[in-house]
């Protein structure tokens, strides 16, 4: 750290989040409400109620902090409501409808449904303007440029008020030359509009993808450009002394100037940092492979690290549109607190994607909420305190929540309230299992394999649960879960990434050659830009990937690997390592035949220092912080029993107790099913731990139970 | 309520592992697939089936492939009745076994738990070639189904548990491309066993009586909801005749008639055709399954999951034996599952029309696409594939929106995806002049059909072998609740050859040599509209001329929408007023 604090701000939907570290393991979380359309006011209230609770001016914590911001709302909320800069993209004739296109799919699930509308364009048709000119697949010329095309669309574009232009040209990639002279062109007519060029923005291989990539980055470099202006000014007047630093869905903090020319890099940034604050939880046990979920009032988002490295995701739809630049892999269902239960027209119980959110909330809010909600559930089994969610200031009416469960459910169902309780709790529990599926099972690994993390303020209720069903044996659980997002974010690195396109048969002494050239020229401008923002050689660190797969397949698998020397010889260990992936993604491998390169990428990063870690003091056994008993329900036969509730707030280092539990914080609880040990760590993590002896009898009961 | 002892939360949780498991199967499918009909296009299907066998779970993939699954498993489980063991892996392509048509390959994997067989994971996944004498199989000229490439009886690709080489080796030694179509092999094979492994962990965890017991229990529930959307149409007997145009053969346009008569909440639907004919356009009983059941599905609209149940209140007649919708060998079928199938699917789409007027939106366009094949200097390889992106149509209008644009062919319903340019480039020696919307392609309505596409094709350095199949170019898809073009000749497809300056329009189904410096343009039908098109907000028609989709002329005689000025577009109201009220 290269002040006395650093200061974390995570703009959310609803909260946003302030984390403030010293250098001496001082770590606390503040809370206010977002404020979406006036960014700047949520930090000023923020910065107001640390002042209230810590004595510190906003003056003193901003002078002497580092400061790092995750403003993804802002760039999410654009796209969400189609409120992005009006666009045009200049494309090669010809191809201006591919956005439109989609590669002709419609989404899976909406098959036969008439209502379900096509993708909002964020260009519409008439301000997608073609120009003549030709790259073809070996990256020669077939057509030059026709420049007088060029100006046209300028001069349209001029006309129509356009604020943000995206240039994308088939090949471009191989031959940039268009797309710069093009680009030339604008800077000219157009001084004043914000340019994304295609082949600059994410230079890889793939005309859809790169276009809609390039596209969804000009839609939104206006928004963003405003927005870190509007907070780089607020931090100058209150005398932050080093630039503010902003996160994004690589997983990385980057410059302000770099979130708003590549604004794309920070839509889906919230949940992203995750896995780094996972990782750091987790440290003291060395464990490196996490399942991380994030469960808040409508949403559960899971991320996952795999030997310490994040899942990436490249080309895929978010929010409808394609985006190619590598983001962190975010699974995100419609399972919160506020999510619905409700029986579907075949007759099924199903929880979700429905949320009743805040207003009117769960029907237990009392706040004119009918339908039967997740937290409606949890309150019936006894899980949660009807005195009240956020130490109190919500209180919670369980009559309220027996009779939605009742009427929607239960009634329906013919079953007790505390069975389609229970039932809640399992459905929406193994719709989560299945979103964790795509993180893990999908990507070749077993969850078996990995430690769970809880984050957010909901998750807690179902961990152990979750962990039953996916046969984890270790859940993690910092006293800062609740957020810890912005905990992640104040110990991430500043992350960039490099692309390009090799389309490389991996065979002989030439590929290597050249394959070893293309990383290292990829490095040395990250390397550059790193230092433009003070790191030093030995505080940079490189992680490469390339885009694999056997000659003539279409889809490649991406295969890390550190950065060695490309060689002849070190060749046969990429494609062993490429051959390994593949097998473990989908059961088999072909190693007498060629593989073939189609994108390289280097993510470079710039190691910053962290926080010291926190640290708690001994407790006195977690005897002393018993609150009391409440009945609940462990079982699908909904029989409630007696079951003691400790309060987390009390607890101390090496404090240990054991399932049925509850563990009631300020900001979540825990429940701890039977079969579980809770060792509270002095770093201030639960530590729960599945009692070797009941994994298996867990299985056959379950078996037991659902033939009975 | 559940006739059963089945626990309505477990009965959830098996549903979410029975969905989950498919999506696995079929994204191990799309990873590994070599053929860009495979991986790009999502040109296969996946499918659970319990051991009597019946479906239990449908993909959410190809309407045209699934519908035919449920007849083929039953005839390939009957053939090898009494010989089903742990470790077999069978393969089969024919019609006359249920198939679809050859091309469309198909792995079915028996799942055992405890020594009993209890599931069956299957695959079906158009391949880029099935060997035969014209490069993809389409082959136009072919008066025979021996004259379209290798007919595949049900046969054991592994036996209990042992790969038979010898069989794979003939296979892939009748076959184009041998390296991709074993790599295609492989995915197919990859994906049952993914499907395998999950179906296994079910058993082992709620065990196999009551996984067993909870699908019989989705079955039922799939049924009672198709029922009870049968029940709400009043009993009676509906029909609707579509027209098969003469895409070239010379045999004359055919009518395809649908009788729909619906008793409660059941419903018989009898197919009429005229005798089968000695060209590609004959679609056995297998494939009709499918195009009858995206008919009935155009009309219930539901939402995933789907599984057989769905079908069980519904009986199906598919006519005479020897017709056109009921072939029997040696009809040669390889464009069946577009044509005849879209037309059958538009008679039984145009009977529901009759019987559920608000329930029913327009036809889409129907598949009039192109297969290639050459030599690639490149990699010194021949190569051959369907190409996706030349089949892209526009998606009929709804009772509440505008058609998609680029979301057909019918058959396929949204399912397909073109794949990427730049990908299809560097898998093919060829450069994509063109993939774009056409203006006025959508057919007009109060709702617009979704736009078709045009696709540009040029080979990069040595001649390529065009074949086309398909039709559409002539009869435009069909719009319902009353609407319909003026500009039909602007709403159905064709082909354009341009060679020296000149272009040549071809209607029929052909195979031609296009060489470098040519270009070879195919051309997509839009999808059908919704209801009147002078009843469309003229400012929803301003729209679309400013976005290209409808020309000035267009929206004068399509929509009876004047516009006055072609810069600003303002509508002339007098004569927008006199040009509505004159229809």
């Amino acid at each position: 750290m290269r002040t006395q604090y650093r200061l974390g701000i995570d703009a959310g939907g609803t909260f946003t989040d302030f984390i403030l570290a010293d250098k001496k393991g001082g770590t606390r979380i503040f809370k206010v409400l977002s404020t979406p359309t006036e960014p700047t006011k949520a930090i000023k209230n923020g910065l107001a109620l640390i002042t209230e609770e810590t004595g510190l001016t906003a003056q003193e914590i901003v002078s002497n902090s580092d400061l790092c911001i995750n403003g993804t709302t802002v760039g999410l909320n654009a796209l969400i409501t189609h409120t992005g800069a009006k666009t045009g993209l200049i494309a090669t004739k010809g191809h201006e409808d591919s956005i439109e296109i989609r590669l002709g799919h419609k989404e899976d699930g909406y098959r036969y449904d008439p209502d379900y509308p096509p993708a909002t364009m964020l260009v519409p048709r008439h301000l997608r303007k073609g120009v003549s000119e030709r790259v073809i697949s070996d990256g020669s010329v077939k057509t030059p440029i026709n420049e007088e095309d060029v100006r046209d669309a300028c001069r349209y574009f001029i006309a129509e008020g356009v604020e943000s232009v995206a240039i994308s040209f088939v090949w471009s990639v191989l031959h940039p030359e268009h797309e710069n002279r093009a680009a030339e062109i604008v800077r000219e007519m157009m001084p004043d509009v914000r340019l994304t060029v295609g082949s600059q923005l994410y230079p890889q291989v793939r005309e859809y993808t790169r276009t809609s990539t390039a596209i969804v980055n000009a839609y939104l470099a206006p928004i963003l450009q405003r927005y870190v202006e509007a907070i780089d000014a607020y931090f100058r007047e209150l005398g932050s002394q080093h630039p503010v630093r902003y996160f994004q869905s690589n997983g990385g903090l980057a410059l302000g100037k770099v979130v708003s020319d590549q604004s794309v890099y920070a839509i889906n940034s919230g949940p992203a940092s995750a896995p780094q604050a996972a990782l750091d939880v987790a440290e003291p046990w060395g464990d490196k492979n996490i399942i991380t979920c994030d469960m808040g009032g409508t949403s559960f988002d899971i991320t996952l690290t795999k030997d310490g490295q994040a899942n990436v995701n490249k080309n895929i739809d978010f929010l409808r549109y394609r985006i190619g630049i590598p983001m962190i892999q975010v699974e995100t269902l419609g399972a919160g607190g506020g999510s619905i239960g409700w029986i579907d027209s075949m007759g099924l119980m199903q929880m979700g994607p429905q949320s009743a959110g805040s207003e009117p909330g769960p029907a237990c809010y009392g706040q004119g909420g009918e339908n039967p909600t997740t937290t409606d559930a949890n309150l019936v089994l006894g899980y949660l305190n009807a005195d009240g969610l956020v130490g109190g200031r919500l209180p919670l009416d369980v009559d309220k929540a027996r009779g939605a469960i009742k009427t929607k459910l239960a009634d329906p169902l013919g079953i007790s309230v505390e069975k389609a309780a229970y039932g809640m709790f399992t459905i929406v529990n193994n719709n989560m299992v299945n979103a964790i599926r795509r993180v893990s099972v999908e990507r070749g690994y077993d969850p078996r394999d990995f430690v769970l993390m809880g984050a957010g303020g909901a998750t807690g209720a179902h961990i152990t649960a979750l962990a039953r069903e996916m046969g984890i044996s270790k859940v993690l659980i910092s006293k800062l879960a609740s957020g810890l997002c912005a905990y992640g974010q104040i110990i991430s690195d500043v992350k960039y990434n490099y692309m390009a396109p090799a389309p490389i048969r991996l065979e002989g002494a030439e590929a290597a050659k050249k394959l070893d050239n293309l990383f290292n020229s990829l490095e040395a401008r990250g390397k550059v830009d790193l230092a433009g923002d003070g790191f030093s050689e030995e505080r940079i660190s490189i992680r490469r990937s390339l885009d694999m797969r056997y000659v003539g397949q279409v889809h490649e698998c991406t295969v890390e690997i550190d950065p060695f020397e490309v060689t002849e010889a070190t060749i046969e260990d990429i494609k062993a390592a490429f051959h390994a992936r593949h097998k473990e993604l989908y059961t088999y491998d072909e190693p007498h035949n060629a593989v073939e390169i189609v994108n390289v990428e280097s993510t470079i990063a710039g190691h910053v220092d962290k926080p010291e870690r926190m640290k708690i003091g001994a407790g006195k056994g977690a005897h002393e912080t018993l609150k009391g008993t409440r009945p609940m329900v462990f079982n699908a036969d909904g029989i409630a029993q007696d079951t003691p509730v400790y309060d987390g707030s009390l607890m101390g280092a090496g404090d240990t107790l054991h399932g049925p539990a509850v563990i009631e914080e300020v900001t979540t609880t825990i429940v701890v099913e039977p079969g579980w040990t809770v060792n509270l760590h002095d770093s201030g993590v639960y530590v729960l731990t599945a009692d070797a002896a009941t994994e298996q009898g867990q299985a056959e009961s379950r078996k037991e139970l659902a033939e009975a | 309520m559940a006739k059963r002892q089945v626990d309505p939360i477990t009965l959830s949780v098996v549903r979410g592992v029975l969905e989950t498991t498919q999506r696995e199967m079929t994204l191990a499918l799309e990873k590994t697939a070599r053929s860009s009909v495979f991986n790009l296009a999502h040109d296969y299907s996946t499918a659970l089936f319990n051991h009597t066998p019946e479906m239990i779970l449908q993909g959410q993939d190809i309407p045209i492939h699934l519908g035919s699954l449920i007849p083929a498993m039953k005839s390939v489980a009957g053939f090898f009745e009494g010989d089903i063991h742990e470790g077999d892996l069978i393969l089969h392509n024919d019609p006359a076994y249920g198939g679809s048509h050859i091309i469309d390959t198909c792995m079915y994997y028996p799942v055992f738990y405890e020594g009993e067989l209890v599931f069956w994971t299957v695959c079906k996944g158009h391949l880029t070639d099935i060997g035969g004498p014209v490069p993809a199989g389409y082959n136009p000229e072919a008066k025979e189904i021996f004259a379209e490439g290798l007919r595949i009886p049900p046969i054991k690709l592994w036996d209990k548990g042992v790969p038979r080489n010898d069989i794979m080796n003939m296979l892939l030694t009748n076959m184009r491309a041998r390296r991709d179509q074993e790599g295609d092999f492989n995915a197919l094979i990859g994906a049952c066993q993914v499907g395998a492994r999950n179906l296994i962990a079910l058993m082992d965890k709620y065990g196999k009586d009551t996984v067993q017991e909870c699908i019989a229990e989705l079955l039922d529930m799939a049924n009672a909801h198709m029922n009870g959307l049968i029940a709400q149409v009043p009993d009676g007997t509906y029909s609707g005749t579509a027209v098969l145009e003469d895409a070239g053969h010379g045999f004359g346009d055919f009518d395809i008639t649908a009788t729909v008569t619906i008793k409660g909440d059941s419903c018989h639907i009898e197919i009429e055709s005229p005798p089968q004919v000695p060209y590609f356009i004959n679609s056995y009983e297998g494939n009709s399954y499918s195009g009858v059941y995206l008919g009935l599905m155009m009309f219930a609209q539901l939402p995933p999951p789907y599984n057989e149940g769905l079908y069980r209140n519904v009986t199906v007649d598919m006519g005479k034996k020897g017709t056109l919708c009921n072939a029997q060998s040696p009809a040669p079928h390889m464009n069946c599952t577009t044509t005849p199938m879209e037309t059958l699917t538009d008679a039984v789409r145009l009977a529901f029309e009759q019987a559920a007027p608000d329930k029913v939106s327009a036809s889409w366009g129907h598949a009039n696409g192109c297969n290639i094949a050459g030599w690639d200097s490149r990699h010194d390889e021949e190569y051959v594939t369907m190409v996706l992106a030349s089949i892209i149509s526009g998606a009929g209008a709804t009772a509440s929106q505008d058609g998609w644009h680029a979301c057909g062919p019918e058959c396929c319903f949204g399912a397909l995806t073109s794949g990427d340019i730049e990908m299809l480039e560097h898998s093919y020696p060829i450069i994509i002049h063109e993939y774009g919307l056409m203006e006025d392609s959508g057919g007009a309505g109060k709702f617009r059909g979704g736009s078709g596409t045009r696709w540009a094709v040029e080979p990069l350095d040595t001649d390529m072998t065009l074949v086309t199949f398909g039709e559409g170019r002539r009869i435009p898809a069909m719009g319902a609740a009353g609407a319909k073009s003026e500009m039909v000749h602007k709403k159905v497809g064709r082909l354009e050859i341009t060679r020296d300056g000149e272009t040549q329009i071809i209607t029929d189904n052909v195979i031609e040599t296009i060489k470098p410096g040519e270009i070879a343009a195919n051309l997509n039908p839009g999808g059908g509209g919704f209801g009147n098109p002078f009843e469309r907000d003229p400012l929803k028609v301003v729209e679309d001329v400013r976005n290209g989709l409808v020309s000035i002329e267009g929206a004068r005689l399509d929509y009876g929408v004047v516009i006055a000025d072609a810069d600003t577009l303002s509508i002339d109201e007098d004569a927008t007023a006199k040009a509505r009220a004159a229809a």
